[in-house]
């Protein structure tokens, strides 16, 4: 018996795999961004805390997506990603 | 949809129906329940019967892939669908896949929701949907074959595997099928499909990421007066996610609530924005870090209260069931949509 | 942009298949689940996690 497989799908055009540079930690613009669940922006802040033994907080920004039941925007996501070399995502679940 | 039509086979060999079965809840495909082989033949037929049918599919989350007709009748096949029943899975998929719906947030989603189906307008009656008795129960093909179709597009195509990518902390018997159609014949009010502003003639599907109904109990209320009073108090819940996120929400009144309603002269507009009103939660109810969660947020109570609904017309009411005084009040994910999809029949 | 994601051990599967869906090189710093629900003391063994894990990716 031969039958049509439930999950075949298409990939989407110009959907390739998307590769990113190194960081330097110590001098980079990094992004917090928090996915808006409960805890999420604490745990990110307790990280900015670190990176202050390692460097000027100056450069470290913090955002969060307008409800932790929708995505984040395309234009949030777009401004981060010129604006910054690495983003620290949490997912506060 | 797609100029070619392409599909991939899988050779399973020459099985019987359990074997069959095994196979399939091997591979994942399965909701737990028997399902019936999509062979070439029987997804043919289910082609055919949408024929007419050229829109095009946004990919589905959160697998992100563009479906095609093949692989969407193979789950319609599975679920046990007619082939006449296979447009208005269409349109279900249609309605959810409307941005404003936010599929992906519902599917990834802890929360219990599945895709809520109704379904408006001539089609009911064409293929045999269930809008009386026990319409959100057992025991109609229609209703149970066309939302669990939807369910296992989303599962199979889009890829909402539950505990990988659907992360439901309980989920729901909800997301096994949820499809019921409206009672526009035992209504007082012009059909839903009506009100939102498609054609009589147009038949519909409703979809929104909906908890279970919650149901609504009032035997003793003669009046819209107090009907209004009982169903209001049953949306004013602390824990639903309308009250975290506002949102849209269904309130699906039995025949005789509706008719008691209609002849004091309640219309559909009026029991919205009555409902909406008197569905607001007050501040002493709600937990001081939720409270403090909120205002976070930026979200700040008006007059000491929080509304369910983002406004009346977030109230989504239709008339729906059979004898007996019950209705029954349907939460929502909150961040999602009731969309509307017509539904395209062959000429 | 180089994207780090903080998840529990918990939603590590949906993470690693959304970003898989999104054509995304996952980097993932996996925490102890819950986040949510933990108060301040319980939420500081999760960053201290992460920032190990940070200083992982900083060699």
């Amino acid at each position: 018996m031969r039958i049509v497989n439930p999950t075949f799908g298409q990939s989407p055009a110009g959907a390739e795999t998307l590769k990113s540079g190194a960081v330097d930690w110590a001098k980079d613009p990094i992004l917090l961004f928090s996915n808006s669940k409960p805890n999420a922006r604490e745990l990110l802040e307790g990280l900015k805390g670190r990176f202050a033994g390692i460097r000027s907080t100056d450069g470290i920004d913090f955002v969060w997506k307008p409800s932790a039941s929708q995505p984040a925007s395309a234009e949030q996501i777009d401004g981060a990603a010129r604006r910054y070399k690495a983003a620290l995502l949490a997912l506060g679940d | 949809m797609n100029d070619k039509i392409e599909s991939e086979y899988v050779e399973v060999g020459d099985i019987d129906t359990e074997a069959w079965n095994e196979f399939a809840q091997a591979q994942g495909w399965s909701d737990g329940l028997p399902m019936i082989a999509p062979t070439e033949a029987k997804v043919a037929r289910f082609t055919s019967a949408v024929v007419a049918d050229n829109e095009t599919f946004a990919p589905i989350s959160p697998r992100q892939v563009v479906p095609t007709l093949q692989s969407l009748a193979a789950n319609a096949v599975m679920a046990g669908c007619k082939p006449e029943y296979f447009p208005v899975v269409l349109a279900g998929l249609r309605a959810v896949l409307q941005p404003e719906y936010n599929l992906h947030g519902t599917l990834a989603t802890t929360h219990p929701c599945g895709q809520l189906m109704l379904v408006s307008g001539p089609i009911r009656n064409a293929v045999d949907i269930n809008c009386g008795s026990n319409c959100l129960g057992q025991g109609r093909r229609a209703n149970a074959a066309i939302g669990r179709a939807l369910q296992l597009i989303l599962l199979n195509v889009g890829g909402a595997r539950p505990g990988d990518m659907d992360r439901a902390t309980h989920g729901s018997p909800a997301k096994f099928a949820y499809c019921f159609g409206e009672n526009e014949e035992a209504s007082p009010f012009p059909p839903y499909h009506v009100r939102k502003g498609f054609a009589a003639s147009d038949s519909v599907v409703t979809a929104m990421a909906a908890e279970a109904p919650h149901n609504i109990n009032d035997h003793a209320s003669n009046t819209g007066e107090g009907l209004i009073t009982t169903i209001a108090g049953t949306m004013s819940q602390v824990g639903a996610n309308n009250v975290y996120l506002q949102g849209p929400c269904f309130v699906v009144l039995g025949p005789e609530h509706a008719q008691t309603m209609a002849r004091d002269g309640w219309t559909a507009e009026t029991i919205q924005e009555a409902l909406y009103e008197r569905s607001k939660v007050h501040v002493s109810r709600i937990s001081r870090e939720n409270l403090e969660s909120w205002a976070g947020q930026d979200r700040h109570p008006v007059a000491d209260h929080y509304y369910p609904a983002s406004s009346p017309q977030h109230i989504n009411l239709v008339v729906a069931g059979g004898p007996g005084k019950h209705s029954l009040y349907i939460p929502s994910f909150g961040n999602t949509a009731a969309a509307s999809s017509r539904i395209n029949l062959p000429r | 942009m180089a994207a780090y994601v903080i998840a529990t051990e918990t939603f590590r599967p949906l993470v690693l298949a959304q970003a898989k869906a999104r054509k995304v090189e996952p980097r993932l710093i996996v925490v102890k689940h819950p986040v949510g629900g933990l108060n301040a003391a319980e939420l500081e063994d999760r960053i201290e996690t992460a920032w190990q894990a940070i200083r992982g990716f900083m060699k």
